[in-house]
Parts: C-alpha cells; sequence; structure tokens
C-alpha cells in the first residue's frame, strides 16, 4: 500500500516554498518557481552545458553537493536510471534547510530520486559505483579538496563532471590558491582555486584518461567544467563533446588554453 | 663485517641518501652527504635533542634520524611510505642495514602520515624533509602530523608561488630511484610560505618560524612550527637566518 500525500494547494505551496532559503529556482508547478539566488536561466545554461553532451538514459548517476536537486531532477528528467542526490552541509543547515526544500522539490516534481545524507570527505566505495558522478560547486568548498577527489574516483564508473572556481587561470603550470578566513568573496566557506593545468594533473592522477574542459557559459574561466572519464568508459559517453570542449589530456592543450 | 663485505653490502642497495658509515664509507645516495649536513644543521641546531623522542616522516635512509640519535634523542621512529613500500623499493631494508652498520638503536616502520592519529602516540618533535613535494595530499599529511607533535613540528620542502603573496602552491613530479629497475615518478606539492604558514596556523601551531634553504635559497623553506604548550625555551636557538612568521 502507497500512502500520498496529500497535493498543496498553489496558496499552501508557496507559504511552503517561501518558508525555506533556495539557491536553485525550480518551477514546481506552472507559475509557480522557488525564488533560488541562480536563476532559472542560468541554471538552464548550466545544465545544457553540463548534461547536454551525453545521453544519460538508463545510466546511474549521484549528486555529491545536491543543494535544492536542480541537477539531480535534470538528470531524472533527461533519462537516467537511479538517481541518487546527496548532500550535508546544506541539508543539515539550521538556516538554509536544503534537505527539507529538496524533499518539498522532489515531491512536486514527482520524481522518483534518492536521497543521502553524504558529507564528501566520508564518501566510500559503500555508495556504491556510478555511471555518472555530479560534482558541482564543491571542489572549492573543500578544506581538503585533495582526499575527497580521490574518493570520487571510487565511485566513479564512467564519467566525473566537475564545475568549480577557478583562479590562476592564466598559468600554465598547475597550482591552486588557498583562501584563509572568508578572503574569496566574503564567504569563510570557500578555500581552493585550482587552475586548469591543477585539475588535469589531479584527474590524471587519480587515473581518468581523458578530460574535457570547457569555460563557464556564463562567467567564462572563473569557473571551469571539466568531463573526466575512466578507462572503461563507453565511447558514446564521449562522443557528444562538442566545440565548446578542450581536449585537455593532449600535450599543448594547457597552452592553447591560455593563448585562447 | 669486514670493509670489503660493508662496501658489497653498500653495494647491494639503491640509495636516496648519502650516509657516512665510516672514514672512507659512503652511501652513494642521491642526496649529497654535503647537502645532507646543511640540512641537519640548520633544521637540528637550534634545538636541543638530549633526551627528546622524535618521529622522522619521509625519512627515506634515515640520515636525519641518525643525526637525532647522535645528538642524544632518546627515541627516534623514522618513517617513510612510498620509498619504503613501492614493489620492488629496497629503501627500507638499506635503512635497517645502515642503522645496523651504524650501531643506533634506530626504530622503523613504514607507515602513511595521513594515517597517523592521536593514538599512535606523541613526540617532542616530529620532522619531515622532502616533505610536501613527495605526497599527494600534504593537507591530511599535516594533519596526521599534528595529531602526533607534542611540541615542534620541522618542516623542509621545496617551493614555488614565491611571487605570488597569496597562498599558493603548485603541483609537480620528481623521478626517484624507488620502486622498480626504472624508478618511479612521484607526484607531489611546491607551496609558498604564505599557504604553509595558514595551513599550520589552521592546525593550532601558533608560533612559525622560518628561513631560506641554507644552500638552495628560497627555492626550499625549512619551517620549525611550535604548538601553545612548547615552553618558550625552544625558541632561543632559532636566532638569524629564522625569522618569525607569526610574530614579526
Amino acid at each position: 500500500m502507497t500512502l500520498h500525500t496529500p497535493r498543496l494547494s498553489d496558496e499552501d505551496l508557496l507559504a511552503r516554498m517561501q518558508s525555506f532559503h533556495w539557491w536553485h529556482s525550480i518551477a514546481l508547478r506552472p507559475g509557480v518557481t522557488t525564488f533560488g539566488g541562480k536563476s532559472e536561466l542560468i541554471l538552464a545554461q548550466e545544465e545544457e552545458a553540463l548534461l547536454a553532451p551525453f545521453n544519460l538514459t538508463g545510466r546511474s548517476v549521484i549528486d555529491i553537493g545536491a543543494w535544492n536537486g536542480h541537477f539531480s531532477f535534470a538528470a531524472k528528467r533527461r533519462g537516467a536510471g537511479r538517481v541518487v542526490a546527496t548532500d550535508s552541509y546544506i541539508w543539515n543547515h539550521p538556516v538554509w534547510r536544503g534537505r527539507e526544500a529538496f524533499d518539498l522539490a522532489r515531491h512536486e516534481l514527482g520524481l522518483d530520486i534518492e536521497a543521502l545524507v553524504v558529507d564528501p570527505p566520508q564518501i566510500t566505495g559503500a555508495l556504491g559505483r556510478f555511471d555518472v558522478v555530479l560534482f558541482l560547486g564543491v571542489f572549492y568548498h573543500l578544506y581538503d579538496p585533495l582526499e575527497v577527489m580521490a574518493r570520487l574516483c571510487g565511485i566513479t564508473r564512467q564519467m566525473l563532471l566537475i564545475e568549480t572556481h577557478q583562479d590562476l587561470t592564466a598559468t600554465a603550470a598547475p597550482g591552486m590558491v588557498f583562501y584563509p578566513g572568508d578572503t574569496l568573496n566574503q564567504d569563510a566557506t570557500n578555500w581552493w582555486g585550482p587552475n586548469p593545468a591543477l585539475m588535469l594533473h589531479l584527474l590524471l592522477q587519480l587515473g581518468f584518461t581523458r578530460i574535457f574542459y570547457r569555460d563557464h557559459p556564463t562567467l567564462g574561466r572563473t569557473r571551469g567544467i571539466y568531463a573526466a572519464f575512466m578507462p572503461e568508459t563507453q565511447t558514446d559517453l564521449v562522443h557528444g563533446f562538442d566545440a565548446n570542449w578542450l581536449d585537455l589530456d593532449v600535450p599543448g592543450a594547457i597552452e592553447g588554453l591560455l593563448a585562447a | 663485517m669486514s670493509e670489503a663485505e660493508l662496501r658489497a653490502a653498500i653495494s647491494s642497495h639503491r640509495w636516496l641518501q648519502s650516509l657516512r658509515l665510516g672514514a672512507d664509507l659512503l652511501t652513494p645516495g642521491v642526496k649529497p652527504e654535503p647537502e645532507i649536513a646543511a640540512e641537519e644543521a640548520a633544521l637540528l641546531d637550534p634545538l636541543n635533542l638530549a633526551g627528546a623522542h622524535l618521529l622522522e616522516v619521509g625519512a627515506a635512509n634515515g640520515a636525519f634520524s641518525f643525526a637525532a640519535l647522535r645528538r642524544g634523542a632518546a627515541r627516534v621512529l623514522a618513517t617513510d611510505h612510498l620509498a619504503w613500500t613501492l614493489p620492488g623499493s629496497d629503501a627500507l631494508s638499506a635503512t635497517q642495514w645502515a642503522a645496523h652498520a651504524l650501531d643506533a638503536g634506530l626504530e622503523t616502520a613504514a607507515l602513511d602520515p595521513r594515517e597517523l592519529m592521536a593514538d599512535f602516540g606523541s613526540f617532542h618533535v616530529v620532522l619531515a624533509t622532502a616533505c610536501f613535494e613527495r605526497m599527494f595530499n600534504p593537507i591530511q599529511a599535516l594533519r596526521g602530523m599534528r595529531s602526533v607533535t607534542q611540541r615542534i613540528l620541522l618542516l623542509e620542502t621545496m617551493q614555488d608561488g614565491l611571487s605570488d603573496a597569496r597562498p599558493v602552491m603548485m603541483a609537480q613530479c620528481q623521478h626517484l630511484p624507488i620502486g622498480g629497475p626504472d624508478g618511479t615518478w612521484v607526484a607531489g606539492w611546491a607551496p609558498n610560505p604564505p599557504l604553509i604558514t595558514h595551513l599550520l596556523h589552521e592546525l593550532g601551531f601558533d608560533r612559525i618560524l622560518y628561513r631560506n634553504h641554507p644552500l638552495h635559497g628560497p627555492a626550499r623553506g625549512l619551517y620549525a612550527a611550535l604548538l601553545p604548550e612548547a615552553p618558550e625555551g625552544l625558541l632561543v636557538g632559532f636566532g638569524a637566518p629564522w625569522i618569525s612568521l607569526t610574530h614579526p
């Protein structure tokens, strides 16, 4: 027997929405969209950049740092099989109350998505392995991103998608900047700014064999997007990465990126 | 053991460090004896090690651990991870053989500093040379070393990003004669002094001293980081060229 939660009226839904702080602007019903710090338009552009290049049909996805769940929902809508949304900081935060907001959106959208509270430094192989791992807007929030990157490698069956703040982007040598206190954007949860050469170096060290890169669709090189593939990746996952993407793991790619 | 037997034993190992085992007996290490001597003087002369317990991380062939024993340390535990555990590497057996040849009461353990926790024990002095450049994750390794430091942490490392006033670390690789017959490329990091200062400060070290490498200048840096519970007297030996990064 399945127990259904009664459908909220539009007024009640609006009132419930307004009780949360939202980062993702998500259309829950026609004319009812959450008031996220990131607009629907920007999210649509990010989603197109991140998820359009490959076919998600039937593939398993885990979203590390799902926030309000936009990219988990997007993956499911694009045909993904199992989708697991995870978060810790935002979902446990007494002000952001991200898990409650996620649950409201998931319920309204009627999407079959699992939710797990997972702190990235605690990721283990017990989570299983996923065809696609989403790691969006998280790298630079970690005091120790190196440890988490190693753990992500252990749960990635085919592709790791990373979106991150960047720094030292005019430097060909791999490096990253540390931000003590709230020196980056007055936000004390920002710790590191890597450059593309550093991300390439880390991903190769961790065993990924092909790495594609593109600038953020609206913010340019201040943020970067990486698609990193394991050796056993199915070839159709790789073929859709078009001219917006640079094959980063070939000689001279970093120098070419700097010259672009 | 006759001198001929000693020479035969020396030549049967690959050496990371040049250790003097006798007046005319020097292991043919990648790191030359004068460089080791200069680093030993720079790092250990400021301290009185008599009776101290010292942990060395990344000991290679144990040159600095042997130096600590010569300087009166009561207990010295030399550890390494990569150089002592890579298949085909004989650096641990070379170190143990050197300890036997020197009649040094050196303890050895192959361990990853990322796995160090307080229940491992505590040491008055923790020492790590060639530190960041041979660690995939120096952030976690520093945390591990902090957990077993009772008073002072001594670091020596390659540096980079020196023209940037912000804390940065640059990734780099170096080839070492460990592992298989062709050696191994080891990935690590080269930080700048602001980064080391911040990382150590985040870990609770409240007095951080710095000097350039005695031979290589700012391309390599030496750090002495003291915990709040370390006695003020420990600072006495750290005169010029050491400078304080936390109390200018």
